[in-house]
């Protein structure tokens, strides 16, 4: 409990005067000689139960109401049924909204959504806690932002909701800069979340150091966590896996995958599912009887007239969370997937071009082009997504159009040329060929990431057999590389050069730091590796990152919301928005899904697809993070009507007129008895 | 009736006057020394016909009954009743507890006591009982009865035995003057003792608070009954020890021993009364079941009306010559 006038409480000790006073009325009594003591006697020690009950609950409840009376005057504050941290009024109070499109869920159509309960059950806690200062925090990037009136926070744009998911540990290490740097004083951190494993990971490693920051700080900072609960009303997610144009002319047709994911197992449904494009709708009952269902390769006729480059989306009935039933997309004649293979030698770079130019999907165009060194700048590198460079480390004209290359997005996998000992010297992203290691017997890759890059599982989840390849020599590397496949003793087949490069157009700040060069330790040729023979691996690997060079050169794009997604739309032209406004969604582009046509291209923004998988963080996963912390956790829930915080003196004024009320009717006398020889002269008269 | 040379404050002649047109009488034939005014056991001379006995040689031919001899053609002798004088054993309990009431009680925050039109009331229960036995004394003694009188406390205090005296009414009255409140009652082994210290039948007055055990009241009473006495109490109580009125904590300190109660009278009343109740029904129940002449007597009535009501009843049960 806390008290908006704790200096009040210094009157506690008034708690003690009932017993004062009673011990004053104790040293008051009379003294009187008495004859008939064996009745006094015999009166005491039937009563002295009781009694003494009776002395005690009344000396209680008087110490009780005045007790209720300080507490009334010192204001106290109910938090919540577990809020028990003390303290009084904060000096800045910092508020850390959740807006992932899991807050928007319900519970039940009428109800408020997570987010804006959390919202309005926030700010009203605030106005009462009058804290000195108020801050907004929900971009990393931009730091808190100050909020002049706490009433208002409900209508603050930057707190509406988002398609991006919310990095609670980045929001937590920008909250701790802000007060190390503000110089604060007693602050409240005010968390709205619903515990989504995603938004938290909790699993990171830098939890640790943001909890031991926190406890270093000089100033006292306590944390309200405002946890709402999953939601009992079932929801269902609806998602676009590949939205591919196919076909020409009046053959032209859209076909698009749609998945379904609910958050539990429940009995068979079937949703409907309603594809708009271009202003025409039609649906799609698809049947649902597992957490997941997919309508796989639904062919939309666009015919001759439409033009090629288009954007659509895909909706489901409305349900507990509004902001998982629509999905964007956008479509456009893809590009053509187009390789650049360097070689020293042609016929060594044979396989790597025949693992290249093989399009993954049906009617898609891909070619690959071997090229001498030397000739790069000649090649029609400007629309070429990957460069295969098997050759020494390019130098001169050639290193400059690469790193142009690398620059405006486009992917470069480096091969060790077949004597790196004699431009030793040379690097690229920072990196440089050492020399050949034989392995004999010849190795396996014992380590591969999964979760992303090159490597990554497919999004069916299977593994690709990296650890059937084998090498029988690489060529070790030189300078600060993030290993992606890792041989043992730790050289590594599959490495990216650890820093980018790779800058934004002008004045628009880096992307990501996201490497565009990787560097492949062995070559396809028999007497090095099994790459060629174990074709998989290699043709995944190169296709992957022709997608990834494909992105700067498709005029289409499918982003992630969240920084990513808004500093590709602030990089270019004003972008425009070309789907509909979503209702309390935060208004700055990139941040709520949507489509954006940004010059020529269209940037299709959705929610990740971590967001569909409602996974919650343990709460004593969450107290493990904060341990040492001051963590009160209230419990929230969807359209909760109550107040987080709210002033209760009027309780404890209804406990003073309770206490003194039954201290009132524990010392009424008893109901007189029936008169008796005892009860007085002239009974006794009578009885005589 | 030789007149008290000394002025004592537990006589009022006025009161004497009226109660001395009410003789005091025994419930039960006296065994006397000299003719008096109360039944015998024994055949007398007094005017009251008792009943016919056969004549046998040596009795006296003025007594035999010459109509019957007419009648019957038998002797018979008429026997008359004897009168005889009366014994008046008074037993005062001059125990602590005796001394509560008057001045020396607080009379703040004691309500409904009764009050007296001579302002008697307050009066300390052994003045009252000191009015009961003086009085009670002079009467028997203005009627010829032998009057004695025993103090009983934590034992036998002091003990005067029976005379006709004048001189010895005097020594009684000092007794009763110099008679101090003080220790433990013991009035039952008092009681026990003088019914086997007084030889003769007698009138026992007893004068107490009884605040003892009724069970063992009861076996004294009995004993005193089974020696053929005539036992008549005077229960002596207080209207603060009925009405228990104190309001505030009170420290209540035992006038017959050291112990001390600190209680608050508001919380313990109820109780109180309820304990005193129960109290004065056994009692009432043991009196009634041994024939005890009792009467339960507030120190706030007038003691000539106690009196009064004590002759009257006891005249009346006898009926009146």
């Amino acid at each position: 409990m806390t008290f908006l006038q704790p200096w009040m409480l210094v009157a506690l000790p008034l708690v003690s005067l009932p017993i004062v006073i009673h011990l004053i009325n104790q040293r008051r009594f009379q003294t009187v000689p008495w004859a008939a003591m064996r009745f006094l006697l015999s009166a005491r020690a039937l009563s002295r139960g009781y009694s003494r009950l009776r002395h005690w609950l009344v000396m209680a409840l008087r110490m009780l109401a005045v007790a209720a009376v300080v507490f009334a005057v010192g204001r106290p504050l109910s938090r919540g049924w577990l809020a028990l941290a003390a303290g009084g009024r904060p000096d800045t109070a910092l508020v850390i909204l959740d807006r992932s499109p899991s807050m928007a869920e319900r519970d039940g159509a009428a109800s408020d959504t997570k987010l804006a309960t959390g919202r309005r059950q926030v700010a009203e806690a605030l106005v009462t806690l009058g804290a000195t200062r108020t801050l907004l925090l929900v971009d990393p990037d931009r730091g808190p932002v100050e909020v002049a009136d706490p009433g208002a926070l409900e209508s603050l744009p930057a707190a509406g909701a988002s398609a991006a998911p919310a990095d609670m540990p980045r929001l937590l290490e920008a909250a701790h800069d802000y007060l190390r740097s503000s110089g604060a004083g007693t602050t409240e951190i005010w968390i709205c979340s619903d515990q989504r494993s995603n938004d938290w990971a909790i699993d990171a490693p830098a939890w640790g150091g943001i909890r031991d920051a926190f406890a270093r700080l000089p100033q006292p900072v306590r944390f309200q966590l405002v946890a709402f609960e999953a939601a009992a009303a079932a929801n269902v997610a609806v998602r676009v896996n590949a939205a591919v144009l196919e076909g020409r002319g009046d053959e032209r047709r859209l076909s698009i995958t749609v998945a379904l994911a609910r958050d539990a197992a429940a009995g068979p449904v079937t949703v409907p599912v309603t594809i708009e494009i271009g202003g025409a709708s039609s649906t799609v009952d698809v049947p649902l009887s597992e957490r997941e269902a997919v309508l796989a390769n639904h062919a939309i006729p666009l015919g001759a007239a439409t033009e090629p480059r288009g954007w659509g989306r895909v909706s489901i009935p409305a349900d507990a969370n509004a902001a998982d039933n629509d999905f964007f997309f956008v479509f456009d004649e893809a590009p053509p997937r187009r390789t650049l293979v360097v070689a020293e030698e042609a016929a060594a770079a044979r396989s790597l071009a025949l693992a290249a130019e093989i399009p993954p999907e049906r009617g898609l165009a891909a070619t690959a082009t071997i090229v001498a060194p030397g000739a790069l700048e000649t090649s029609g590198l400007e629309d070429a997504a990957l460069v295969l460079w098997q050759a020494p480390l390019p130098d001169g004209s050639d290193r400059a159009a690469l790193e142009a290359h690398v620059a405006r997005g486009g992917q470069v996998i480096l091969l060790p040329p077949s004597r790196p000992e004699e431009t030793s010297d040379r690097t690229f992203a920072g990196v440089g060929w050492t020399a050949w290691r034989e392995h004999d017997p010849p190795v396996a890759p014992v380590t591969w990431r999964t979760d992303r890059d090159l490597l990554a599982n497919t999004r069916s989840g299977a593994a690709l057999p990296v650890g059937g390849l084998v090498a029988r020599r690489t060529c070790g590397l030189a300078g600060d590389v993030v290993t992606l496949a890792g041989l043992p003793g730790g050289h590594p087949l599959l490495a990216r050069a650890a820093t980018s490069e790779v800058e934004g157009a002008a004045g628009a700040g880096p992307v990501r730091p996201v490497s565009n060069v990787a560097f492949l330790t062995t070559t396809a040729a028999p007497k090095d590796s099994t790459l060629a023979a174990e074709g998989v691996v290699l043709y995944c690997l190169l296709q992957r990152a022709i997608e990834r060079g494909l992105l700067p050169l498709s005029n289409v794009r499918l982003v992630e919301a969240g920084g990513e997604a808004a500093a590709i739309l602030r990089a270019g032209a004003t972008p425009r928005r070309l789907s509909p406004p979503v209702a309390g969604a935060v208004t700055e582009p990139g941040w709520t899904a949507g489509v954006y046509a940004l010059g020529d291209r269209l940037v299709a923004v959705n929610r990740p697809q971590a967001e569909d998988a409602a996974t919650l963080v343990d709460d004593a996963r969450i107290d493990e993070a904060f341990a040492g912390l001051a963590l009160t956790r209230i419990e929230g829930q969807a359209g909760g009507t109550g107040r987080l915080v709210q002033e209760i003196w009027r309780g404890f004024l209804v406990a003073v007129i309770l206490a003194l009320v039954g201290e009132g009717l524990l010392c009424l006398p008893s109901p007189p008895r029936p008169q008796t020889a005892a009860g007085g002269p002239r009974a006794f008269e009578a009885a005589a | 009736m030789i007149p008290d040379r000394q002025p004592r404050a537990f006589l009022d002649p006025q009161a004497l006057a009226r109660l001395a047109a009410v003789p005091l009488v025994a419930r039960k034939p006296m065994v006397g020394g000299v003719s008096g005014r109360h039944a015998s056991p024994h055949r007398g001379s007094s005017v009251e016909f008792a009943e016919y006995r056969k004549y046998v040689p040596g009795d006296d031919l003025r007594r035999l009954d010459w109509r019957a001899f007419g009648r019957s053609d038998r002797f018979y002798v008429k026997e008359y009743e004897a009168d005889t004088n009366l014994r008046l054993c008074l037993v005062l309990d001059t125990s602590g507890s005796m001394g509560f009431g008057g001045a020396a009680q607080p009379a703040a925050g004691v309500r409904g006591a009764g009050t007296r039109a001579d302002g008697a009331a307050g009066m300390r229960r052994i003045d009252y009982a000191r009015r009961i036995c003086g009085t009670l004394g002079y009467l028997a003694a203005a009627q010829g009865d032998a009057v004695g009188i025993s103090c009983a406390a934590d034992g036998l205090v002091r003990s005067l035995p029976p005379r006709r005296s004048p001189a010895h009414l005097r020594l009684v009255f000092d007794v009763l003057d110099e008679a101090v409140p003080t220790g433990e009652t013991r009035l039952p082994e008092v009681l026990h003792e003088l019914a086997e210290t007084i030889r003769q039948r007698a009138l026992v007055v007893i004068v107490s608070d009884l605040f003892v055990e009724p069970a063992a009241l009861e076996s004294a009473f009995g004993h005193l009954r089974f020696r053929r006495h005539d036992v008549a109490v005077f229960h002596l109580l207080d209207p603060q020890e009925m009405a228990f009125a104190f309001h505030r904590p009170t420290r209540f300190l035992d006038m017959e021993g050291s112990a001390a109660i600190f209680a608050d009278p508001v919380e313990i009343a109820d109780r109180y009364r309820r304990a005193l109740d129960d109290y004065l029904a056994g009692l009432r129940r043991l009196v009634l079941e041994s024939g005890i002449d009792y009467h339960r007597v507030l120190t706030s009535e007038p003691v000539e009306q106690v009196l009064a009501r004590f002759l009257v009843g006891r005249a009346a049960a006898r009926g009146l010559r």
